[in-house]
């Protein structure tokens, strides 16, 4: 095969991401993915009744704030269509009440209001500083998300972070928010049990678990401003429409796209990536192809423990390598078919809640969710079910045929459980023999929170750790941030010290570099991709281009009002 | 969408719809590709879950890369990898040794001689030197240029130089089962030869002898697609967008539109409309001429044509497994190549019992007790199939689609996997997806009543008569509306022939270069007087 200026290992969102971006800067492009289908993790499948679609692993994406959306056209001439309801966020509660979170600030308040009106005068004037402020926000947002991680845009942030508690009366500074997690940030702002396990549920769900210091209380500040300032959305079509935009994307610019191609070896010589050698199962066995830059957006320990030998990086930094964790944001994910949406028994608290495509139930008080983080740490599967549902077709409706509907509902499970009721567990290959037990328990808790709801299930499909990890090798455990988000693996220090030179994409191993795992963390902001991109533009000297000049955030506010809301609102 | 215009709409991004809008995007026509479902392929379709390569349609391909599609297009360097397995089919007994078919056929000639009769084995070598001959010299090149009226084409091929064409003329009217009986065959091996075509619920009692010794000849040299039936589209897809073709997901076609009596384009269930001069339609006679056209708009025999169209009498029960390990069948030990077979049949070794099935088949009954079932485990040549250390196996039988599949569909799946365990003791599923008839039309709208190849395939819905004599030739008598799907001819199965017709005539009529070069199958025919213009 002939030799290219780029090779890109792994056609996820992120992977592809840049090498749209290489590509129409005018690299020479070539995407290598394992799998069949490139975006292993925005992957929309039919794998039970057909004419209901699921989104195995990521469903609410917030690409919506990513300057990708217009520096690679994906909305004006890749067919990419965002849709969302009017309620972004919900929790619902045993007593029959609920919390919502809207897309409209508005409707925020008027939920929050009926649980504590300082909490919801809080939120109010938290989006009113940062909707009046959001041309600097814009800047600080871009170069917090979209750059490598710098002590500068720590303390830019912080700057906003700080001014944005001012106004809002609340006396906290950056650094004590930054020491914080996201439990007791989220005690401190607000006084409702109700307002502060929606936060902190948020929170876990986004990848920032409230239990740890700053990754949780940045967590609970952007989670908070959900809706308004933090977009997220559906994709029409389901989240593979953003990969099927992204390949139109990165083939139309020039870059060439080859699935089923796992690479077996990154070639190394004298400390300096050189290419890469495909797998003899490959559609092109050990097929030998070489380039001036590689970017693996594997994650961490595939990427350097798997496909490098260990003389080419030295058996110090293998050991910090294999330190890595993958432990935490691991889901047990059940999936349903149905034939109508669910009724939440809070409808008559607040039927917003019907209008609302995702939230939780669980955790009644911060007490309660943290002895369910406790429980996670130690691998045991909490005996309650407390997890994140969906309802995916009341925001897209061609995601279910006429007048049915999907839900499903993420669990957030230690993928290598000891233990779940008492019983002894062996680790990641017990989800084989209790997945449907455990399925049967997240049903039956469904039903406690929607009655009728089992009423309504036609097919059920179960997606457990151990499933997402055969599904695809990268995501170890079958975690879906490339990497546990924990203060030793966050911000300056992700993925581990040492790997990166200047925290951004480039490696300690020379012309390779890295999209995932890296800062923030594998998620559909597509920032990963961006930051890869950006580097090895800089390095090839291709980072000025005309059309590569958007900031985060700016495609949304210009558009947030016309993304259309409720389209299988009934 | 934006509104936008274009000079071709092609409605349905199966196969044909990929193929057809390949060829005339690279030809430098703006064209839109518009699929009702998520993902385009239509028939080429993998399902990806948890790491399982599951293939719920076409898993082996008979034209592989004899369509044109695959050498214009450079297929193999967009990653299409078509692996052809030394044995294609094996046939496990419970009573015999299993009758194992090589693509060498001289391997399968010198296997039925040691294992069954001398004389079995060398009426398979005279059979598949016949059937050879009669596909490439005819039936190949004849499926890549368009229909030609029977009494012409049997007066062509009586006329050609080359008398293969006279000796194909002889066998061409008649049904398989008596093509077979000329060769003297016994059973199992007969039974055997014959189940290459009536495992796709394709009748032996029919005048289908001019299609039969394709199915026979390339049954045995088919191929898998590496990584799925879906790297296939895939790989056509990205060659649309490569030449700055459309191609829009998620969007039902509901009407042509008409003006001043021709196609004027495209209105879809959302409301969008698509402004086109031509218009190219590769589902089913009933959406095209019933569904996108009201009453008066077009030409009523058009319509009446499409109201007779006949679906299959039969369909496909599909289980789809992830397995722990690769089966193994018994009553092997003498002959293990069985175990590594494209194809596994279960339960035939006997024509009468084949018949029977058969009949009853037709008679709308569902087969019970010892199911006659094909089994495939892709990952034993493509492990890029399953994960390390797994195997995925799909098994397939026909049955009616009269049942109430819905209801019924775990229960006949698990009849299935015991009747497969029956033959591999081993079998060891994690999980099963089922796959009953009722899917099949709900997943694919032209595959009505579950028929696979968009509508039966009988002496009246075949060559220049399929879809109906106006409409075979790709024209139809509505002006800029075309026809290239599977329900024209030359028919389904993805052999790549709609599609490809279908460029051919709207690229001429639009008159542009086409860029690409006739077959060397077809300048064959033609120079022997097979093809004529």
């Amino acid at each position: 095969m002939e030799d290219y200026d780029v090779i890109i290992i792994g056609g996820g969102v992120n992977g592809l991401t840049t090498s749209a971006y290489l590509a129409r800067s005018g690299l020479k492009t070539l995407v290598l993915e394992a799998r069949g289908e490139c975006g292993a993790h925005c992957d929309t499948t039919e794998p039970g009744l057909p004419g209901f679609t699921h989104n195995l692993h990521a469903t609410w994406l917030i690409q919506a704030m990513s300057p990708c959306i217009e520096d690679l056209g994906l909305v004006d001439r890749f067919g990419l269509e965002h849709v969302t309801t009017e309620y972004c966020y919900a929790k619902t509660f045993q007593d029959g009440k609920n919390v919502l979170m809207g897309v409209d600030p508005l409707l925020t308040f008027n939920s929050w209001e009926k649980h504590s009106e300082k909490d919801a005068l809080f939120f109010m004037k938290a989006a009113d500083y940062m909707m009046n402020n959001m041309e600097d926000a814009k800047g600080v947002f871009h170069d917090f998300l979209y750059l490598a991680p710098s002590e500068e845009n720590l303390k830019a942030t912080g700057n906003v972070i700080s001014n944005l508690m001012a106004a809002c009366d609340m006396d906290l500074t950056f650094n004590q928010i930054w020491n914080m997690n996201g439990f007791d940030l989220s005690c401190k702002l607000f006084e409702s049990e109700y307002v502060r396990t929606l936060i902190q549920s948020l929170t876990w769900i986004a990848g920032m678990p409230p239990i740890h210091p700053s990754v949780g209380s940045m967590g609970t500040l952007l989670t908070m401003l959900c809706g308004p300032f933090f977009p997220i959305h559906q994709t029409k079509g389901g989240s593979h429409a953003l990969t099927h935009s992204l390949v139109k994307a990165a083939t139309t610019y020039g870059a060439r796209i080859l699935p089923c191609c796992p690479v077996k070896e990154i070639i190394i010589q004298h400390g300096t990536a050189k290419g890469v050698q495909l797998s003899e199962h490959s559609v092109f066995p050990n097929e030998k192809i070489f380039a001036k830059k590689i970017i693996s957006n594997l994650t961490l320990i595939p990427t350097f423990r798997h496909l490098i030998k260990e003389e080419h990086i030295g058996s110090k930094m293998a050991a910090i390598i294999d330190k890595f964790d993958y432990n935490e944001q691991n889901l047990f994910a059940t999936y349903w078919a149905l034939d109508g949406a669910p009724q939440f028994a809070s409808a008559d608290y607040d039927d917003g809640i019907q209008r609302c495509y995702t939230g939780y139930f669980g955790g009644k008080d911060t007490e309660a969710m943290k002895r369910f983080n406790t429980d996670l740490v130690n691998r045991v599967i909490h005996p309650d079910i407390r997890a994140n549902w969906f309802v995916p077709s009341l925001t897209d409706p061609t995601q279910a045929p006429e007048g049915c509907h999907t839900a499903f509902v993420w669990l957030d499970a230690p993928p290598q459980p000891k233990s779940w009721k008492h019983g002894a567990l062996n680790g990641l290959p017990a989800w084989d023999d209790i997945k449907e037990k455990m399925a049967d328990q997240v049903a039956a808790t469904f039903e406690k929170y929607a009655p009728g709801f089992k009423k309504l299930i036609k097919d059920q499909i179960i997606y457990t750790p151990f499933d997402m990890q055969r599904n695809n090798p990268s995501a170890v455990l079958g975690n879906w941030l490339g990497g546990s988000v924990i203060p030793s693996q966050w911000y300056m220090n992700r993925p581990v010290k040492g790997v990166l030179n200047g925290g951004g994409s480039r490696t300690f191993v020379k012309n390779l570099y890295l999209s995932n795992s890296i800062h923030l963390f594998s998620y559909s902001g597509l920032s990963s991709g961006y930051i890869a991109a950006s580097e090895v533009a800089e390095d090839m000297g291709t980072r000025e281009q005309d059309w590569w000049t958007h900031k985060a955030l700016e495609w949304y506010i210009d558009n947030m009002s016309e993304i259309p809301q409720n389209l299988g609102v009934r | 969408m934006k509104k936008k215009a274009y000079d071709v709409a092609i409605i349905g991004a199966g196969p044909n719809g990929l193929i057809c809008a390949a060829y005339l995007a690279k030809a430098g026509l703006k064209v839109i590709l518009l699929e009702a479902r998520h993902e385009t392929g239509g028939g080429l379709d993998t399902l990806e879950f948890a790491g399982f390569k599951y293939n719920p349609h076409a898993i082996y391909h008979m034209m592989a890369d004899l369509m044109p599609v695959y050498k214009d297009f450079n297929l193999r360097e967009r990653g299409v990898r078509f692996i052809f397995p030394e044995v294609q089919a094996a046939y496990i007994s419970k009573k015999n040794s299993p009758l194992v078919l090589y693509r060498d056929p001289k391997k399968t000639s010198d296997y039925i001689s040691t294992t069954f009769s001398a004389r079995d084995g060398e009426a398979y070598s005279r059979m598949y030197r016949d059937f050879k001959e009669y596909s490439e010299k005819i039936l190949i090149p004849l499926t890549y240029v368009p229909a030609v009226p029977p009494l012409e084409q049997v007066q062509i091929l009586n006329r050609a130089q080359d008398d293969v064409g006279r000796r194909f003329n002889e066998i061409a009217e008649l049904p398989p089962i008596e093509i077979l009986e000329q060769y003297s065959f016994s059973d199992p091996v007969k039974a055997g030869i014959l189940n290459l075509f009536t495992m796709w619920g394709l009748s032996p009692h029919e005048a289908l002898g001019y299609i039969f010794p394709l199915y026979v000849y390339r049954m045995t040299q088919a191929a898998l697609c590496s990584g799925g039936s879906h790297r296939l589209s895939s790989a056509i897809h990205k060659a649309i967008v490569a030449s700055g073709g459309a191609i829009s997901d998620d969007s039902r076609v509901v009407k042509i539109l008409m003006k001043d009596g021709k196609t004027s384009g495209v209105l879809l269930e959302d409301g969008t409309e698509i402004k086109t001069s031509a218009v190219a339609s590769t589902v089913d006679p009933h959406q095209t001429f019933l569904q996108f056209f009201d009453d008066g708009q077009i030409p009523g025999f058009l319509r009446d044509g499409a109201k007779k169209w006949e679906w299959e009498k039969c369909t496909l029960f599909g289980t789809h497994l992830a397995l722990r390990g690769a089966p193994t069948y018994i009553n092997t030990e003498s002959s293990p190549d069985a175990n590594r077979a494209m194809i596994t049949f279960l339960g035939i070794d006997d024509t009468d019992a084949l018949l029977d099935h058969q009949n009853a088949l037709e008679d709308g009954n569902v087969p019970e007790g010892d199911l006659f079932g094909h089994t495939t485990c892709a990952s034993l040549f493509d492990p890029i199939q399953a994960p390390e250390g797994y195997h995925t196996g799909r098994w397939e039988c026909l049955v009616p689609y009269d049942n109430d599949w819905e209801k019924n569909k775990w229960d006949y799946a698990r009849l299935c996997v015991d009747q497969w365990k029956s033959y591999a003791p081993n079998l060891d599923p994690i999980n099963m997806l089922v796959y009953p008839p009722t899917y099949i039309e709900k997943k694919i709208r032209n595959m009505v009543r579950g028929s696979i190849k968009q509508g039966a395939y009988v002496p009246l819905q075949m060559g220049y008569f399929r879809p109906t004599d106006t409409c075979s030739q790709c024209h139809t008598p509505v002006d800029g509306l075309y026809v290239c799907g599977a329900s024209v001819y030359p028919g389904g199965m993805i052999i790549g022939g709609p599609g490809y017709i279908g460029a051919n005539t709207i690229a001429e009529d639009f008159g542009i270069d086409k860029w690409w070069q006739e077959i060397d199958s077809v300048k064959q025919a033609r120079k022997n007087g097979i093809i004529q213009d």
